[in-house]
């Protein structure tokens, strides 16, 4: 047999267009000449490797841009979040110091069940970043502050016409929408900020599952939870309502 | 290890096949940290644990496309020693870099190992194929690209204008020299066993 007849039959062995007699002498061959066995290997290991390294070269594409996307933004965060750590802990850790001493001195989870109201704390609204609109955020931070969230609301509204972006009104705005029941809204809110970079990425992620949660979306909700990386800040609770789901 | 049950880790795989976004953060945020932990200590840094897990997830991509990957161990141990052994390689490269190996932070148990180990074998089987494919001739390369893109051999006879027998033939033919070359390059001899 030539090399261009073995490798022929070879071909048709892989592609599966063998006839039984060809087969047999294919397999005759194999058995009784470990080259051509060897040969016939690595032939199949290069079709294999042709069929799909030829053929997939858009999906790994689209895989290798997303990989890079998805990289960027959890290594810009962990160095984000370092930042933040120096800069904003005298404001946040008032809050978060705050947030903590109500979780644990007003909710027992052992008691509780997985429910919105056994698991929210809802911050205390103090803008950090005073801009020239000082009135209406002080109407803001009293009407939030005074559980009147259909009028924080208003307010939070009003400042992120002039300041879209500015995550801390968007994230306090989501809190007055999940606490008045317009999940959809929220939700919207929460997403957005969870795509984003901020210092409240996570804070999001948990009230958005606190918002599923407030919707009786049980999966949706353990689903999200499973996110939170374990220095979140808000890990430990996630944890407990995991349980409890 | 075919006959173990699949892990629920499972799903990272799959996750990569359907470059979902959600759970290729998930990926990140559960698994990078510890890779990241280890390199630096390590002489790297965060930019070069960045790169690390692109390619490691990227070869696991390929193994799970071209060899249906299945997953009987968890994820983070195997993810971890691929990274690893990947960055290891990488430091052994830069021979001028003085390395200083701190061992590990995950329990590692057998079937890790064996996954990794398979992966590794398959890149190296990657690498040394595409450099072997670079050196093969134009027409070899322009055949195979359009009966591996095209599938039906129909439409490739037709669009080069030739016989069905003939563009199989040459497609045998094509597939029989990279054989040959890949069998007479040493690197061949270093991993054909592990194959």
């Amino acid at each position: 047999m030539t090399p261009e007849e073995k490798y022929e039959l070879f071909e048709q062995k892989v592609s599966g267009e063998i006839s039984s007699k060809e087969d047999e002498t294919l397999s005759l061959l194999i058995d009784n000449d470990k080259i051509v066995a060897e040969e016939f290997r690595v032939y199949k290991e290069w079709s294999s490797y042709l069929d799909s390294n030829l053929n997939s070269t858009q999906e790994q594409s689209d895989l290798e841009n997303n990989l890079k996307e998805a990289g960027a933004a959890f290594f810009e965060t962990k160095s984000t979040k370092k930042e933040i750590k120096v800069i904003r802990i005298p404001s946040w850790g008032y809050a978060v110091a705050a947030s903590i001493v109500i979780i644990l001195g007003v909710y027992t989870f052992s008691k509780g069940g997985a429910t919105y109201s056994n698991f929210v704390s809802i911050p205390e609204l103090s803008i950090t970043e005073r801009s020239g609109e000082d009135g209406l955020i002080k109407k803001a931070e009293e009407a939030f502050n005074s559980k009147s969230y259909n009028v924080a609301e208003k307010y939070l509204s009003e400042l992120l016409k002039n300041d879209s972006a500015n995550s801390e009104y968007l994230f306090y705005y989501g809190i007055t929408l999940v606490e008045q029941d317009k999940n959809r809204e929220a939700s919207e809110v929460f997403v957005n900020l969870q795509q984003g970079n901020s210092g409240y990425k996570y804070k999001a992620l948990w009230f958005e599952a606190l918002n599923q949660l407030k919707q009786e979306n049980m999966d949706r909700c353990a689903e999200l939870l499973k996110l939170l990386p374990q220095d979140a800040e808000d890990y430990q609770q996630a944890q407990e309502l995991l349980k409890k789901l | 290890m075919g006959n173990n049950k699949t892990h629920a880790d499972q799903k990272y795989i799959e996750a990569l096949l359907k470059n979902d976004t959600i759970v290729i953060k998930e990926i990140y945020e559960k698994f990078a940290p510890k890779v990241v932990g280890y390199i630096k200590k390590n002489s790297g840094d965060e930019s070069k644990a960045q790169d690390i897990i692109q390619e490691t997830l990227i070869v696991i991509y390929k193994q799970a496309t071209e060899k249906k990957l299945v997953l009987t161990c968890p994820f983070d141990a195997y993810f971890f020693l691929l990274c690893k052994r990947k960055w290891l390689n990488e430091l052994k490269k830069n021979t001028t870099k003085e390395v200083t190996i701190n061992e590990e932070v995950v329990s590692i148990n057998d079937e890790s190992v064996q996954y990794a180990d398979e992966t590794l074998v398959f890149e190296a089987r990657n690498e040394l194929f595409a450099e072997v494919f670079d050196q093969l001739g134009k027409a070899c390369k322009e055949l195979l690209k359009a009966t591996f893109t095209i599938k039906s051999m129909e439409e490739v006879a037709l669009k080069l204008d030739q016989s069905y027998g003939y563009v199989r033939k040459k497609k045998s033919l094509c597939i029989g020299q990279l054989t040959k070359m890949v069998q007479s390059s040493p690197k061949y001899n270093q991993i054909k066993n592990l194959l």
